[in-house]
């Protein structure tokens, strides 16, 4: 467990059919992981995992710290304001006063919210602002681990990248580790250090690709030929194809949407 | 341009929605009024200027202790099964021996007629006493809220209770910040609707007594055959009803459901 501050071993998990077939993953200290696969192969549910919200069948999670989760769907209480919403676990936790005010103020600052939208109600408020919400409140908790799951989803072009520009400059000032999962490659791939490609269900990890030293183009070609290579049938138990520099292959396959 | 334009089609359509539905509640009332006046002109009833002018006549010292009477037997009434709904809602949440038994006992009690419970209450408890139109209000409107109560503290979405869990919740703080609130706008729909019934019930109950009520005064003008003052005594009713409706309970459940818009 050393240098690894989330570990993941051989986690099996099955619903009405096998969803996880012996995941092994880890995640470094300071490090941006990112999990990818198919749709439906089981991503959510691995992530929920990690979080403890959800126990394995078999297999085992060791995390070194307090996590905290930002679900893909917001979860913001519709009848408290997002202020309301981003104070609650520090309520939880016994924590009021100078020092609630302190936090929520801070946390929100961090992930660019504004006062007047603090002062919103969840429906009242945009989409992206939220998902900045949703952030606040597990950063404001002050977590070790943070878990996103498809942080971009049903977001537009500005929101997207108010949010990605508000992650960065999280993880460049706090070191946070963290895991995100998602479909969305153009917007995971610059953020991340090492992606997991996941096999279609039940997921098993296809490979772990180090994408520490590649731009983005690179980034994108080598995940998506990772993709197209476990859609196809190949990736499933066996090594993948590795190609050589300067081989690239840009089809898409129409079940993912990179 | 296009959108504007688009924009303003759909704001002159939804005036003429707006227009069409007043007119639709106009024409109801004028049709209300054409079978007065025809059952009327058979001699059957009053007519409409008759019965204005026995509601005219009436002194505020004659119909204001009837109408208090009445709201405080509804009101009354319909907080005590509000009361024992919620009681028996939190408890049945947690325990299956009470979800069964409040679901038997709603079964039972949305099977009685209020006939029957204020015939019952009053043979028991005497004409003279003032709580059978209570306790009818109370029998009566008991399944209803309690069914609302049940299915609200159900109804809390799994999704915001895990949510909260994830931030550290305890189970009562899962209660009270998330299956109680989720649970208001169904309940405040159930209440404005248990309280209408309520009023509606408690002139039934209070006929069968003689400790007064809009109902009270309804059986006395028939039994003097007042025919006026039945129905002067019914427009009371209908007025109260109405009024509360629209002055209290609806403004209150838009305030209950403000955050749904």
């Amino acid at each position: 467990m050393a240098g690894v501050i989330l570990e993941v071993s051989s986690v099996y998990k099955t619903f009405s059919e096998p969803v996880l077939a012996g995941i092994s993953l880890e995640l470094r200290p300071g490090e941006v992981l990112g999990v990818v696969g198919p749709n439906g192969c089981g991503k959510t549910t691995l992530l929920r995992i990690m979080a403890g919200l959800e126990e394995p069948d078999g297999g085992s999670v060791r995390r070194e710290g307090k996590v905290g989760i930002v679900f893909q769907e917001d979860r913001l209480l519709p009848w408290k304001t997002l202020w309301e919403n981003i104070a609650l676990g520090l309520k939880y936790r016994g924590i009021r006063g100078e020092e609630l005010v302190r936090r929520v103020r801070e946390y929100s600052r961090m992930v660019g919210l504004s006062d007047s939208d603090l002062s919103l109600h969840p429906r009242k408020a945009s989409g992206g602002t939220r998902r900045k919400a949703a952030l606040a409140r597990a950063l404001v908790l002050e977590p070790d681990i943070l878990l996103l799951d498809e942080p971009f989803t049903g977001l537009d072009v500005r929101a997207r990248s108010s949010l990605r520009e508000a992650l960065r400059w999280i993880w460049d000032e706090y070191g946070l580790s963290t895991v995100i999962v998602s479909h969305q490659l153009e917007e995971l791939l610059p953020l991340a250090d090492r992606v997991y490609v996941l096999t279609p269900k039940p997921a098993r990890v296809s490979e772990e690709i180090d994408l520490g030293g590649m731009d983005l183009e690179r980034r994108l070609e080598r995940v998506k030929e990772a993709l197209l290579h476990i859609l196809s049938g190949a990736g499933v138990g066996r090594p993948p194809h590795r190609p050589q520099d300067g081989d690239k292959s840009h089809h898409d396959h129409p079940q993912y949407e990179g | 341009m296009r959108g504007n334009s688009m924009a303003a089609r759909e704001r002159i359509g939804a005036r003429r929605d707006e227009s069409a539905f007043r007119a639709g509640r106009i024409l109801a009332g004028a049709f209300i009024l054409l079978i007065w006046l025809s059952a009327s002109a058979t001699g059957m009833l009053p007519g409409p200027l008759e019965v204005a002018e026995y509601l005219a006549g009436m002194r505020a010292s004659e119909l204001l202790p009837q109408v208090l009477k009445t709201l405080y037997n509804s009101v009354t009434g319909f907080s005590l099964s509000f009361l024992a709904s919620m009681v028996l809602g939190l408890l049945s949440h947690r325990f299956s021996l009470i979800r069964g038994f409040s679901e038997a006992l709603s079964e039972i009690f949305n099977s009685t007629s209020a006939l029957v419970w204020s015939l019952v209450l009053v043979a028991t408890l005497g004409v003279l006493s003032p709580l059978p139109p209570i306790l009818v209000v109370a029998a009566v409107t008991l399944p209803h809220i309690l069914t609302a109560t049940v299915s609200a503290l159900s109804s809390a979405d799994p999704g915001l209770l895990e949510a909260v869990r994830a931030i550290g919740a305890r189970p009562s703080d899962e209660f009270f910040e998330v299956i109680l609130p989720s649970s208001v706008p169904l309940l405040a729909s159930a209440s404005r609707v248990g309280l209408g019934t309520a009023l509606r019930i408690s002139v039934v109950a209070e006929a069968f007594g003689s400790s007064g009520g809009v109902g009270y005064m309804i059986i006395r003008s028939y039994n003097l055959a007042d025919a006026s003052g039945v129905l002067a005594w019914s427009i009371v009713l209908i007025a109260l009803v109405l009024g509360l409706d629209q002055l209290i309970l609806k403004p209150l459940e838009r305030r209950a459901r403000r955050w749904l818009e």
